[in-house]
C-alpha cells in the first residue's frame, strides 16, 4: 500500500505541475518541497528534541521482507539539513530559469519541475527509510530525476555526455548497494539498517562494509570515484548544482554513517577508521589540489566539493578511531564535527553554486579567466559569495571554521591521549594542507572573478541578479551565520544525532564541547568586534583627510591593460608546478611558440583534467566497443534470424540440462 | 587577571621591539651605527596621519581589508602566553583558532591585494597564498608535537610550568625551536624567503602585495606584521625556554633576542632565495616537523615501555 500511495503522490504531483502554468510551475514545485520539508521537519525537531524514534510507515513489502520508515535523531539531522537546501534551490529556481521560460517548451519546463520536486521529497524518503526495499526505490528514484535534472540543456553535447556518465556510475554504485542489502537480507533475515549490528557480530564485516562504503561513496563522490562530480556540475543547472552538491551527495554520507555506527567490536572498528580516514584524506587532498587548478567557477567548485566530502570522512575516520580506543571525546568530537561539517557544507556549497549561476546568467560565462572586476557591478552577489568562500576556506567568524575546529580538536585530543597517535598526525598534516589550498583556491576563485577589473564586455555590463535568487541566498547564509556566532547552541543539536554513534549522556556530551565551543563563540564576536573597531577608527582618521583615486600602480609602467591582470591559471602555477603530474594539460587552439618575438593575437583554452578521469576512456572502454561492434553483427534484422537464435538457444538449454549442466 | 594583563603587555612590547632589534643587528654587522631604536614607531605615526589615494579598480573590500588583517592578528595575539603567564583567550583548541586567524588575515590580504588588478600584485598574493599553504601543516605539526608532548591542546596549558615535558624531551623542544624561528622567517617575508628592502617588483611577495595601500592603511598592514612576527617568535621562545626554565622573564627577552639577532644576522649574511627554493625551504620545514613529531612518539613510546 504504501508504495501506491507513493505512487499517487508522484502523480499528482505531475499533474499539478504538468497545469499549472509556465511561470507558476515553481511555485508549485516550491509548495511542494516546502509542504513535505515543513511536515518532515516537524517529525525531525520531535526526533532531535526527544532524542527518540518516531515511527513514519510499516508494510509488506515486494522483496527484501518487512520494510519502515522512521526517523531516529540521525535521519531527523539530514531532514532538515535536505529541507533547508531544497526550498532554497527551489526557491532559486524561480529566477534562475527565469530567462528560459520563453526558450524552453512548457512540457520541457514542466519535466525539469516535477524532476525536481520528485529529487526533493526522494531525498527525504532516503532519510526517512530504515533500509532494504525502500531505501533503494527511494534512492534509485533520487537518482533518476537527478539525471533528469542534469540534462536540462539536452541540446548541448557535454551536458549529455555529463548526464550519461553519471547515469551509469550511479546504477554500478546502485548494483553494489542491492548486492550489500541482498546479502544483509539473506543472513539476517532483515534489510533495514538495524539488521547490520547482528550481522556484523556474527559475520566477517570487511566485504560487507567495503562493498557499502563504494556504493555509498559513488553517490557521495569518494575518490576515485568521484569523476562524475566535475563532469555533471558545470552541466546541470546551478539550482541543480546547489543540490546535489549542497544536498544529494550527503544522502551518501548519511548511508556510510549507517554503516559504520552498526561496527560493534574494536577491531572492525579500528579497521573501518583507518580505511575511512584513508578514503578521506585521499578524497581531501585530491579534491583540493584539482581544484586550484580549475579554471571554470562551476568545476573548481564541483572539486571543492570532493574535498568537503574528504574532511568529512576525515572526521568520522577519526571519530571511529576514537570509539575503537574506548576515547569518547576523540569520538565526539570526529563525529561531531563530521555531522556539522555535512551541514555547513550544505550551507556554503548552496550558497557557492547560487552565486556561480548569478555570475553565468548575467555574463553567460563560467570561464575565469574572462570574468573579473564583477563585485562592482553585482556587490550584492559578491558580497555573499565572499562570506560563501570564506565560509569554505574555515575562517572563523563563519561555520566552516567551527565544524574543522572540532575535527581537529578530536585529532588533537588523540594525540594529546596518546591513542592512534600516527593516523591522527596524518590526519591532521592532511587536513591542515587542505585548508591551506583551499584558501589559495578560493582566493583565485573569488579574486579572478570578482576582483580587479572587467576581462570581457559582458562582465562591464552586467547587472545585479533579481529578488528571488537573493532571497534563496539568504536561507544558506542565514545558517552560516547562525552556525558561525552560536556554535554551541548549533553543537547541541549535532550532539544530540550522534547520539547514534557514542552512546554518552546527551548531557555528558554537551559537557564535553560545550566549553570550547562556548569560547569559540566568544571568540568570533571578539573578532567582530576588534575588526568593527578597527574599521571605525580607520573611518574617523581618513574622514578629515584627504582622500583621492588613481590609477592602479603599474610599477613604473604606464599603460597598463585589463589582459595583463593576474589570471587564475598564473595564480595557482606555483602549485602546479610543485604538483605537475597530478592533472592533465589539455590545450586548445594554438598556443604562443618561444621563436615568437612579436607574437599576434592567439586562441588558446587550458583545462587541466583528471588523471583518474582517464579510467573512463581508458582502452578497456575501447575494447569494449570493439567487442560490441562485433557482437552488434547479430543484430541483422531479419525476424528469421531471430527465430533461428531462440531455437539455437532452446537447444543450448537441452543439451545443458540433458548433461547434467544446469 | 593581573597576569593576562601583564601577558597582553608584553606581548606588544615584544611585537614593539623586534623590528628595532633586527635594525639594530643589521647596522652593527654592517658597521654602521644604525638608526634610532624606536625609528619605525616614528614611521608609523608619520604614516597614521596622512591621508590616502586609493587605485579607481579597487572596491570597498580593499578600504576593509586592512582592519580584517589587523584584527585577525590582535585576536590571535590574545592566545599567545608569555612564559608561564595566562593570556587573554584560551580554550581546548585554541591552537586551531590561532592558525586559522592568521589565515583569515592572509586571505584578506591577498583579495586586497588581487582587488587592485595589477598583475605584481597579483603575482605577490599568488605567492603568499602558496606558501601560506604550505607551512600549515608544518605549523599544525609542530603544534600537535607539542600537544603529543604535554598531553594538553590549549597554548596556555600546553606552556604551563606543572606539565612541562621531561628533560629526555629537550631535544625534540629545541628542534621545534628551530622550526618555528624558520617559520617566522616566512611568515613575516624576511630573507631568505622574501627581502623587505628588494627594489624590484617582480621578485617581492609581501611587499608588493601592499604596493597601493598607503598612510593608514599601510600603518595597520605594518603593525599586523609585527604582531605576527611577536606571535611566532613567541611561540618559538616558549618551547626553547620549556626546555629549561619557563619563565616569563626569560620567555620575553628570549622572543626578541631569538628573532632580532637571528633575522638581523640572516640578513646581513645570507643573500635571498631563488623563488623556486622557497617552496624547499617551506618543505624543509613540514619535513623537520614531521621529524621532531617521530621523534616525541618515539620517545614516548619508549617511556611508556620502561
Amino acid at each position: 500500500m504504501f508504495f501506491l500511495y507513493t505512487l499517487f503522490v508522484l502523480a499528482l504531483i505531475t499533474a499539478v505541475v504538468c497545469i499549472a502554468p509556465p511561470k507558476a510551475k515553481a511555485w508549485c514545485a516550491l509548495t511542494f518541497v516546502v509542504g513535505a520539508g515543513a511536515a518532515l521537519s516537524a517529525k525531525a525537531v520531535e526526533a532531535l528534541a526527544g532524542g527518540r524514534t518516531v515511527g513514519l510507515w510499516a508494510a509488506r513489502s515486494l522483496a527484501l521482507g518487512r520494510d519502515s520508515g522512521s526517523l531516529d535523531p540521525l535521519s531527523a539531522f539530514f531532514v532538515l539539513l535536505i529541507a533547508v537546501g531544497a526550498a532554497a534551490a527551489t526557491l532559486y529556481s524561480r529566477g534562475y530559469l527565469g530567462h528560459a521560460l520563453d526558450r524552453k517548451s512548457p512540457a520541457h519546463l514542466s519535466l525539469h519541475y516535477v524532476a525536481l520536486t520528485v529529487m526533493s521529497l526522494s531525498m527525504l524518503g532516503v532519510v526517512a527509510s530504515d533500509g532494504g526495499y525502500s531505501f533503494l526505490f527511494f534512492w534509485e528514484l533520487m537518482t533518476v530525476a537527478s539525471f533528469l535534472l542534469i540534462l536540462f540543456d539536452a541540446e548541448r553535447r557535454e551536458v549529455r555526455r555529463a548526464a550519461l556518465a553519471y547515469l551509469i556510475m550511479m546504477h554500478v554504485g546502485f548494483v553494489l548497494l542491492v548486492v550489500g542489502f541482498v546479502r544483509l537480507h539473506a543472513a539476517t533475515g532483515s534489510a533495514s539498517f538495524a539488521a547490520l549490528t547482528p550481522y556484523f557480530a556474527d559475520h566477517a564485516f570487511l566485504p560487507l562494509f567495503l562493498v557499502f562504503l563504494a556504493g555509498f561513496g559513488m553517490k557521495a563522490g569518494l575518490f576515485p570515484m568521484h569523476v562524475w562530480l566535475p563532469e555533471a556540475h558545470p552541466a546541470a543547472p546551478s539550482h541543480v548544482s546547489a543540490l546535489m552538491s549542497g544536498v544529494m551527495i550527503k544522502t551518501g554520507i548519511y548511508g556510510i554513517l549507517r554503516v559504520v555506527a552498526a561496527l560493534g567490536t574494536p577491531e572492525a572498528l579500528r579497521t573501518a577508521g583507518l580505511i575511512v580516514l584513508a578514503a578521506g584524506i585521499a578524497t581531501g587532498l585530491w579534491g583540493v589540489i584539482l581544484a586550484a587548478a580549475q579554471n571554470d567557477m562551476k568545476r573548481l567548485l564541483a572539486y571543492s566539493s570532493i574535498e568537503n566530502i574528504g574532511v568529512i570522512l576525515i572526521g568520522a575516520g577519526i571519530a571511529l578511531l576514537g570509539k575503537s580506543a574506548g576515547n569518547p571525546g576523540v569520538a565526539l568530537c570526529g563525529i561531531a564535527g563530521a555531522l556539522l561539517h555535512t551541514l555547513n557544507h550544505s550551507f556554503f556549497k548552496s550558497l557557492l553554486f547560487f552565486g556561480a549561476g548569478n555570475v553565468l546568467t548575467q555574463t553567460g560565462t563560467t570561464s575565469l579567466d574572462s570574468l573579473g572586476g564583477a563585485a562592482r557591478h553585482m556587490p550584492l552577489t559578491a558580497a555573499l559569495f565572499l562570506i560563501g568562500a570564506a565560509a569554505i576556506c574555515a575562517l572563523p567568524p563563519f561555520n566552516g571554521f567551527v565544524s574543522e575546529l572540532l575535527i581537529y580538536s578530536g585529532m588533537f585530543k588523540g594525540i594529546a591521549s596518546g591513542s592512534d597517535v600516527l593516523a591522527s598526525a596524518a590526519g591532521l598534516t592532511a587536513l591542515a594542507l587542505i585548508g591551506g589550498i583551499v584558501a589559495l583556491a578560493f582566493a583565485k576563485l573569488y579574486g579572478t572573478v570578482f576582483l580587479g577589473s572587467p576581462r570581457s564586455h559582458e562582465v562591464a555590463e552586467a547587472a545585479e541578479v533579481d529578488n528571488f535568487r537573493l532571497a534563496a541566498m539568504a536561507l544558506p547564509l542565514a545558517g552560516i551565520l547562525f552556525v558561525g556566532l552560536f556554535p554551541a547552541t548549533a553543537a547541541t543539536i549535532v550532539t544530540r544525532a550522534a547520539g547514534f554513534f557514542v552512546r554518552t549522556p546527551v548531557s555528558a556530551s554537551d559537557w564535553l564541547l560545550a566549553p570550547a565551543l562556548t569560547a569559540v563563540g566568544r571568540t568570533a564576536w571578539l573578532l567582530i568586534a576588534v575588526v568593527a573597531a578597527l574599521a571605525w577608527l580607520r573611518h574617523r582618521a581618513l574622514r578629515a583627510r584627504k582622500v583621492t583615486q588613481g590609477p592602479t600602480w603599474g610599477c613604473g609602467f604606464t599603460a597598463p591593460n585589463v589582459r595583463m591582470q593576474y589570471t587564475g591559471e598564473s595564480f595557482s602555477e606555483g602549485l602546479q608546478s610543485i604538483m605537475p603530474s597530478l592533472t592533465r594539460q589539455d590545450g586548445e587552439g594554438d598556443a604562443v611558440v618561444k621563436s615568437e618575438i612579436f607574437p599576434s593575437a592567439h586562441r588558446f583554452d587550458i583545462r587541466r583534467k583528471d588523471r583518474i578521469g582517464n579510467l573512463l576512456s581508458a582502452w578497456w572502454v575501447e575494447l569494449l566497443h570493439q567487442i560490441n561492434l562485433r557482437v552488434m553483427r547479430l543484430r541483422t534484422g531479419k525476424i528469421n534470424h531471430y527465430i533461428l537464435f531462440a531455437l539455437a538457444f532452446l537447444t543450448l538449454i537441452f543439451i545443458l540440462s540433458m548433461l547434467n549442466l544446469l | 587577571m593581573m597576569m593576562a594583563a601583564l601577558n597582553t603587555l608584553l606581548l606588544f612590547l615584544v611585537a614593539l621591539s623586534i623590528p628595532g632589534v633586527i635594525n639594530r643587528t643589521r647596522a652593527r654587522l654592517a658597521g654602521r651605527r644604525g638608526i634610532r631604536f624606536m625609528q619605525h614607531l616614528y614611521d608609523l605615526r608619520l604614516h597614521l596621519r596622512k591621508g590616502a589615494v586609493y587605485s579607481s579598480v579597487t572596491t570597498a573590500l580593499f578600504r576593509a581589508m586592512p582592519s580584517v588583517y589587523l584584527g585577525a592578528a590582535v585576536v590571535a595575539a590574545l592566545m599567545i602566553p608569555v612564559g608561564e603567564l595566562r593570556p587573554l583567550l584560551s580554550f581546548d583548541g585554541d591552537v586551531v583558532c590561532l592558525a586559522y586567524l592568521l589565515a583569515l588575515g592572509r586571505f584578506a590580504l591577498v583579495l586586497a591585494a588581487l582587488d587592485t588588478g595589477s598583475a605584481f600584485e597579483g603575482m605577490g598574493a599568488s605567492r603568499e597564498a602558496l606558501y601560506g599553504a604550505l607551512v600549515e601543516p608544518a605549523l599544525m605539526l609542530a603544534l600537535g608535537t607539542l600537544a603529543l608532548l604535554t598531553g594538553c591542546t590549549s597554548l596556555a596549558r600546553i606552556f604551563d610550568p606543572a606539565v612541562l615535558p621531561g628533560a629526555q624531551h629537550a631535544i625534540v623542544l629545541l628542534l621545534l625551536t628551530y622550526l618555528l624561528v624558520k617559520i617566522v622567517f616566512t611568515e613575516s617575508g624576511r630573507v631568505p624567503v622574501d627581502d623587505p628592502r628588494t627594489h624590484l617588483e617582480l621578485t617581492m611577495i609581501h611587499e608588493v602585495m601592499c604596493l597601493d595601500c598607503c598612510g593608514v592603511d599601510l600603518a595597520m598592514i605594518k603593525m599586523a606584521g609585527w604582531l605576527k612576527t611577536a606571535i611566532f617568535s613567541l611561540l618559538a621562545a616558549d618551547t626553547l625556554a620549556a626546555a629549561f626554565c619557563l619563565r616569563w622573564w626569560i620567555a620575553a627577552p628570549l622572543a626578541v633576542a631569538l628573532t632580532g639577532l637571528t633575522v638581523g644576522v640572516v640578513e646581513s649574511t645570507q643573500a635571498r632565495n631563488k623563488l623556486s627554493r622557497n617552496v624547499i625551504f617551506i618543505l624543509t620545514i613540514a619535513a623537520l616537523a614531521a621529524l621532531a613529531f617521530f621523534t616525541a612518539y618515539l620517545l614516548q613510546l619508549n617511556i611508556g615501555l620502561a
